[in-house]
């Protein structure tokens, strides 16, 4: 039988930054994955004569090279190589403001710029602005400070250096806005971010909320020149270089136990000997299929309860590839936030109403930002919205075909309407993720590529001081979007090297008391 | 760090103790709920998974055998009856075949009604292909009783309400009528709705596969209409001789627009390729069903000559496993690491639907332009379609695991 110190099972982000830092520690690590090729969400697909971008929109928190963001640390850590390109906007909405006058909006990446916009659109509104981004950056300097302190912040240090933090923390984004008396246009200008976590205004921590946007503006964000799934098979070949085994199109059926002891992973391919695993799977697949039922902790059952199966971010896409250049078709920016309104628990509900109810989108053209990304004279394009799990969870296969084109086309008249841009009489390749598509494809619970809601009582902050509590099997911890971090490139790529962290303590610790 | 003062409304003194106690808050709510056993089972991914199995195995149920066109319709089943994946009208499914010691995909339009699926039936038809190592054996040996393991329905060869004209002249020589034929069936039973004008080509009339079949849809459906073009015989209600621009303009819409589909053998696609340029359609109009993998690589632009004829040796490594065998340069290297009976993951056999990307370690291969259809990044960093990759020297290739 095959053995190595540590088998990753899945190479989605979380996975491919695990067995890289695992690679890198010196441990014979092997990356098994399901499909023939590596990235999970990261990845690319080809139709006709367009390769297409499945889900990266912006890798927030990467940076120039002279001014480098945490993301870019990591993957420049781990030796990465690979062209990345600036976007330079972070976004514009065209929408509702909540008093229901009309929003057209164009944000800037850099804090600079990005108050000096606010303030064009909502006069008066800089010196709360800058306090805003004042206290985000407080925030980030304080996850930076507990994710260090592994878990175990001195509660003297976060009272003297990061006192605001403290005070925000566990609050919701609404509750602090309203606290610091923000203009209520530029809280529906900020709201546009809810979809990235996909948690509405009222229920998402401002702690979470704050990390992420300030990631978001204060460097811009990257998008690789040819898809992620160059950034993936970039990363796989780099866990190669450093010694790193990878089975394409293997699967993990179950976790192997010695006593209570995790000892290998059965796959399609053989079982393989390992001290430890890192699965990058939703925790209630790992628990609730691949897991012998005696081993789960009374307390894990209770988790899996409390969270009531909630999913956040039930992916649902359009990808288009058209006959006709962006500038012919009139795309001038490079993402359009499309929602109702900008009153984001309305939003919320619209979405969870499925297709009757939501008429939120957000679309992208890649051309804009790479004038190469498809052939002379063509662009790419995309959908994202979310779906409702039941009406998707109650759908036939046989209406299945007609219904996810329903909602495609409810996308393309929103954008025509609100834009102008019409993609009818273009389109030369199309393809639909659903999320059935997603739950195939990732293995994800209804298609989420969020994991669990991250709201209220689960908000990231309380997730990350409780790493140490959750999910105790010896040698088996779940890494990515539904982990501590949340969702998102960035967020799972930093959770798989924090996870992967915590898996090497672990192991030094075995070793040093004697207990392999 | 200036002082914020947001100690306003809610958020005041008690803060700082809230934040000590999200811990406990989050522990409190875990605690309060009940310790069910996790399921793991959620209805959209049992719906994903049913729609999209990763194999079916499946039982011929019946043979039919076509005649004078010198093919059979085997039709299939579970074992048990139940529902088959639902599909599109003109996808396809790529059978493994068991041959003498080693596994062998072929693929084969489904070529009936997306709703025989859900009362349980696929039917493919697989025509004689003198020489070939599959189809022959397929017919000949074949029997209701059977045991085949296939793939769930696969392919982009279908029509798409968002992308396609409302208008399709369909294409169709030989064996290439049976995607249309699904979509002839589809159009019948109300699932798909566009005007599909179907210009196929047989030798004669006695060759035409499905002649019953595809006069009595055209009776029956107005969206349906068959022209049957023969090549080696003039007879009144028929054209003659072979499809041309000019053929494709007489029956295609005058003011509206249309799309062409196209399906059948490769001398079909070379005779028609200057055919359709003359239509000046934009690319969008135009879809063509894959194309199989060329026999003969040193007719293609770029081969490097000296190769052909030459043996190879291919370390072969899948997970734990490693072995070496023999490659010729004539065949794509997938043929020899089924030759080896080595469990290869293929499906569509045309460089198309990447099932069989491998990484190259070591050594050249040659891939026809007409097949090239990998991810930029592949290319750049050396994988490969073995499907469609002519090995140009000894070569080292990893390949992905296989599930059934």
């Amino acid at each position: 039988m095959p053995k190595y110190d540590i088998v990753v099972v899945g190479a989605g982000n979380a996975g491919m930054s695990a067995a890289l830092q695992c690679q890198l520690a010196g441990k014979k690590t092997l990356l098994i994955e399901k499909h023939n090729v590596p990235g999970g969400a990261a990845t690319s697909f080809v139709r006709g004569r367009f390769e297409i971008e499945p889900s990266l929109h912006e890798l927030c928190d990467f940076g120039p090279p002279d001014n480098p963001g945490d993301t870019r640390k990591i993957l420049e850590g781990y030796g990465v190589k690979l062209n990345w390109v600036e976007v330079k906007d972070c976004f514009r909405i065209i929408s509702r403001y909540s008093d229901g006058s009309p929003m057209d909006v164009t944000m800037p990446a850099g804090i600079g710029n990005f108050i000096d916009k606010m303030e064009e659109y909502v006069p008066g509104s800089r010196e709360k602005m800058t306090k805003l981004f004042d206290l985000f950056q407080e925030v980030l300097d304080g996850i930076a400070y507990i994710t260090a302190s592994k878990g175990n912040p001195d509660s003297k240090v976060l009272q003297s250096e990061y006192p605001d933090m403290l005070r925000c923390g566990a609050y919701s984004t609404q509750k602090v806005f309203n606290a610091l008396k923000l203009p209520k246009k530029c809280q529906d200008i900020l709201s546009t971010y809810w979809s990235y976590l996909g948690v509405d205004m009222e229920h998402l921590a401002f702690i979470h909320y704050a990390a992420m946007v300030h990631k978001y503006v204060q460097r811009s964000a990257y998008i690789p020149e040819h898809t992620s799934h160059q950034y993936s098979t970039a990363m796989i070949e780099r866990f190669r270089e450093l010694g790193g085994d990878v089975w394409f199109n293997c699967r993990a059926e179950e976790f192997l136990f010695n006593g209570d002891k995790l000892c290998g992973v059965r796959t399609n391919l053989g079982d393989v000997e390992c001290d430890y695993a890192l699965a990058n799977i939703n925790p209630d697949i790992i628990y609730g299929k691949m897991v012998p039922k005696e081993l789960i902790p009374e307390r894990e059952k209770k988790l899996s309860k409390a969270r009531g199966r909630i999913m956040g971010g039930r992916m649902y896409t359009a990808y288009f590839c058209c006959d006709a250049t962006a500038e012919e078709l009139g795309i001038t920016d490079y993402s359009y936030f499309l929602p109702s309104t900008a009153d984001s628990v309305v939003e919320y509900q619209r979405i969870q109403g499925g297709m009757k109810t939501n008429n939120y989108s957000i679309f992208l053209c890649y051309n804009t930002v790479l004038p190469d990304f498809s052939p002379p004279g063509t662009c790419v394009c995309s959908f994202t919205t979310f779906g409702a799990p039941d009406e998707w969870g109650e759908l036939k296969q046989e209406d299945y075909f007609r219904f996810k084109n329903e909602g495609v086309k409810k996308m393309l008249k929103n954008l025509k309407e609100k834009t102008g841009i019409d993609l009818s009489g273009h389109i030369e390749e199309m393809e639909v993720g659903s999320p059935w598509t997603f739950a195939r494809y990732l293995g994800v619970p209804e298609g989420s590529v969020y994991g669990y809601e991250a709201r209220d009582w689960d908000g990231m902050m309380a997730r990350m001081q409780m790493v140490g509590n959750d999910y105790p099997i010896k040698g088996l911890r779940p890494i990515g979007a539904a982990g501590p971090r949340s969702d998102g490139y960035s967020a799972t790529i930093v959770c798989g090297q924090m996870l992967a962290g915590a898996a090497l303590r672990d192991l030094k610790a075995w070793s040093e008391g004697g207990n392999k | 760090m200036p002082d914020l003062n947001i100690k306003v409304g809610l958020i005041g003194k008690f803060d700082m103790l809230k934040f000590k106690n999200m811990k406990k808050v989050r522990e409190k709510a875990i605690q309060a709920a009940s310790a069910d056993e996790i399921s793991g089972v959620f209805p959209v991914n049992e719906n994903a998974k049913a729609l999209h199995p990763d194999f079916l195995e499946l039982v011929i149920d019946r043979i039919i055998d076509r005649g004078e066109a010198q093919a059979k319709t085997f039709v299939l089943k579970r074992a048990d009856g139940t529902p088959l994946p639902y599909f599109r009208a003109g996808q396809y499914i790529s059978l493994k075949l068991p041959m003498d010691g080693s596994f062998v995909t072929r693929s084969y339009s489904l070529c009936s009604s997306p709703k025989d699926a859900l009362a349980g039936e696929y039917a493919i038809t697989v025509r004689a292909n003198p020489g070939g190592f599959v189809a022959d054996r397929l017919l000949e040996e074949k029997k209701p009783g059977d045991k085949v393991i296939t793939s769930g329905p696969l392919g982009f060869f279908y029509y798409e309400d968002l992308r396609d004209a409302k208008n399709v002249i369909g294409l169709a020589g030989g064996s290439g009528i049976t995607p249309f034929l699904s979509m002839a069936r589809a159009l019948a039973d109300g699932i798909e709705d566009f005007n599909l004008t179907l210009l196929f080509g047989s030798r004669n009339e006695e060759n035409i596969l499905f002649r019953g079949e595809l006069d009595e849809l055209a009776r029956a459906c107005p969206k349906f209409k068959v022209i049957h073009v023969l090549s080696e015989e003039e007879k009144t209600g028929f054209e003659s001789g072979f499809i041309t621009a000019d053929l494709i303009r007489k029956y295609a819409p005058q003011e509206e627009p249309f799309s062409v589909f196209l399906c059948g053998p490769e001398a079909m696609y070379k005779f028609l390729k200057p055919e359709i340029e003359k239509l000046g359609l934009p690319e969008r109009l135009f879809r063509r069903k894959l194309i199989d993998v060329t026999k003969t690589p040193w007719e293609c632009e770029g081969y490097p000559q000296e190769a052909k004829g030459k043996a190879f040796s291919v370390k072969v490594k899948q997970g734990p496993q490693e072995w070496t065998i023999p490659a010729s340069a004539d065949e794509p290297v997938l043929v020899a690491i089924e030759r080896a009976g080595i469990k290869a993951p293929s499906r569509c056999r045309a460089g198309e639907c990447g099932w069989c990307r491998s990484r190259l370690l070591e050594g050249t291969v040659f891939i026809p332009q007409e097949n090239e259809m990998r991810r930029w990044a592949d290319v750049h960093y050396g994988y490969i379609h073995p499907c469609c990759s002519f090995p140009t020297s000894d070569l080292t290739l990893e390949i992905p695991g296989e599930f059934f």
